[in-house]
């Protein structure tokens, strides 16, 4: 266990001030996620155009440093991409949380795996996993224009 | 028995978290258990397990005994009139749902009222909700004030000719705050309107004496209560139990079974249907025998010492708001600190081997009230000291330091 690798500068940085954190007012797509648990909760807004690029990402809600700090480094990487690019990269953030040791995808920069990789430090914390996917499973459930909820307890 | 050297009947303080000694304040979610009762549950089930009540040999009928003898001990600590007043659940949650599903059977119609306060865990207020869907009644929440307490005037205003049940928490698991439930009841009789006391918090901490508080209701949870997991009692006065029809139905609870026609075993085993959880409630007479070797008003002082130490250290240092200052306060002290969100605060502590929690507690509504989406909370048990309070402070200095406050 190590809090240092869990609160890394660019964590708390991010935490403390995040990124796109506002209501896209033009939106087409967006979906809420909730951690019952927690307390936590986060809606986002994509605007995708008709090339289906992300032309605008933003999110609302609160929750621990971990949990803003995922939501605006996302939403941060995600903008400007088209959907098939933010897709594998969603899933290669989420298996890297999950199992595997590092980020795969060819779409991401060095310097942008180097982003994402701060928050592994949850790895070690299996209670704070979801605090870390939270606003990336939203994100997928904004795609699919989902209404239900997405809550990380079922 | 000693308060000062408590920690050591309690097993799990022998462990290690992280390499630091245990501090335990999560009492309030669950507190741990002494060793006596661990004890307890071995020696049932090594020596003397059978189910209750229903065969003739020789552990049937010990096993029964033993059953029933929490019951009286049960009757004896809350001071209830009778023995059969004490029904066994599988815990608080199912005791509330128990009053409200067979009151709202019997008693509740359209446009009826019943009130509880902002203050409610959602053990006393989604079991309420069930029938506001079903039989489209009114829930009314009565107020808290700025120090996170429901005074009497809070209820009685909204107190109307509909309001047939008060349902309220006898201590906040999230302010602390200690509800006058002997006044409630007196005005609420007045009224001729049923209480339903929610006492997981109260009975761990409190003095209990069901024949002065006069609710008709109470329900306690038993792992909050130095008992097992898996284990509730639902206290109703007799003419409720009675009256009202049973909850479940099984094994156990009936008279008589024909095909046309069933009748319904007397108290309490009317409420208790199918296997219970025997070993829980033999255990559990070991968690009642720990309390009264103490002694209840030595528990009240203890904690009362802690909780004005806590709350001292805590308002002393800057950063730290404690969630509610209620005049009368028990067991429980949540904060928040500025700038950190109560569950990083909490992944910190836990690195210090210090247990609390953080989140909404089941209490969304008075977080929303309080305008906080969770708080951190620290809970304390008779095995607390001085010293857990002051490591929690220094992990809150730490929790700072992390996140360059």
């Amino acid at each position: 266990m190590n809090l240092k690798e869990l609160y890394q500068e660019i964590i708390l940085e991010h935490g403390k001030n995040p990124r796109n954190l506002r209501k896209t007012n033009d939106f087409n797509k967006d979906a809420k996620g909730n951690n019952p648990l927690c307390g936590d909760n986060v809606h986002v807004y994509l605007k995708l155009n008709e090339q289906k690029k992300v032309e605008d990402i933003s999110f609302e809600g609160s929750g621990c440093a971990i949990s803003m700090a995922s939501a605006s480094i996302m939403t941060d990487l995600i903008k400007g991409r088209n959907e098939n690019e933010v897709k594998e990269i969603i899933e290669d953030f989420l298996s890297m949380i999950k199992e595997n040791p590092e980020l795969k995808s060819k779409n991401l920069e060095e310097d942008e795996k180097t982003k994402l990789m701060c928050l592994s430090g949850v790895k070690q914390y299996p209670m704070r996993v979801k605090c870390a996917t939270l606003s990336w499973h939203t994100l997928v459930s904004a795609f699919e224009n989902k209404k239900k909820q997405v809550n990380t307890e079922n | 028995m000693n308060i000062d050297t408590i920690k050591k009947e309690f097993p799990i303080f022998d462990e290690k978290i992280h390499n630091n000694d245990l501090v335990y304040l999560d009492s309030a979610n669950s507190s741990q258990k002494p060793k006596i009762v661990i004890e307890r549950i071995n020696e049932f089930y090594t020596k003397q397990f059978s189910n209750v009540g229903r065969s003739v040999h020789y552990l049937a009928v010990a096993a029964t005994n033993l059953y029933e003898n929490t019951r009286t001990s049960i009757q004896r600590y809350i001071n209830a009139k009778d023995k059969n007043e004490i029904v066994f659940t599988k815990g608080a949650t199912e005791a509330l749902n128990l009053v409200a599903n067979t009151l709202g059977q019997k008693y509740l119609e359209e446009g009826d009222e019943i009130i509880i306060t902002e203050l409610e865990h959602h053990s006393n207020y989604v079991p309420w909700h069930f029938l506001r869907k079903l039989k489209n009644i009114k829930i009314n929440f009565a107020e808290i004030n700025e120090d996170g307490e429901v005074p009497l005037e809070n209820i009685e205003k909204i107190i109307t000719s509909k309001t047939k049940i008060i349902s309220i928490n006898h201590l906040s698991n999230v302010t602390g705050a200690i509800l006058p439930i002997k006044e409630i009841t007196q005005l609420a009789h007045s009224k001729g309107i049923i209480v339903v006391v929610d006492g997981c918090q109260g009975a761990p901490h409190l003095k209990l004496d069901m024949q002065d508080l006069d609710c008709d209701f109470y329900a306690i949870s038993c792992h909050k209560m130095y008992g097992p997991t898996g284990l509730g009692i639902l206290y109703g006065k007799k003419k409720w139990l009675e009256d009202l029809p049973p909850y479940q139905g099984g094994g156990g609870m009936i008279s008589e079974v024909k095909k046309d026609r069933i009748s319904y075993g007397n108290l309490p085993n009317k409420y208790e249907a199918g296997t219970m959880a025997t070993a829980q409630v033999i255990a559990f007479d070991k968690s009642i025998k720990f309390l009264e070797s103490i002694g209840i008003d030595n528990v009240m002082k203890h904690e009362a010492e802690l909780m004005k130490y806590g709350q001292e250290l805590l308002q002393k240092n800057n950063t730290v708001k404690l969630i509610g200052n209620p005049k009368n306060k028990g067991a429980v002290l949540s904060f928040n600190i500025e700038g950190i969100h109560p569950h990083d605060v909490a992944t910190i502590l836990d690195e210090d081997g210090i247990a609390i929690r953080a989140g909404h507690h089941c209490c969304q509504i008075l977080h929303d009230k309080l305008n906080i989406p969770a708080s951190a909370r620290a809970s304390i048990g008779v095995y607390n000291t001085k010293d857990d309070l002051d490591k929690l402070n220094e992990s809150i200095n730490k929790c700072k330091k992390i996140f360059n406050l």
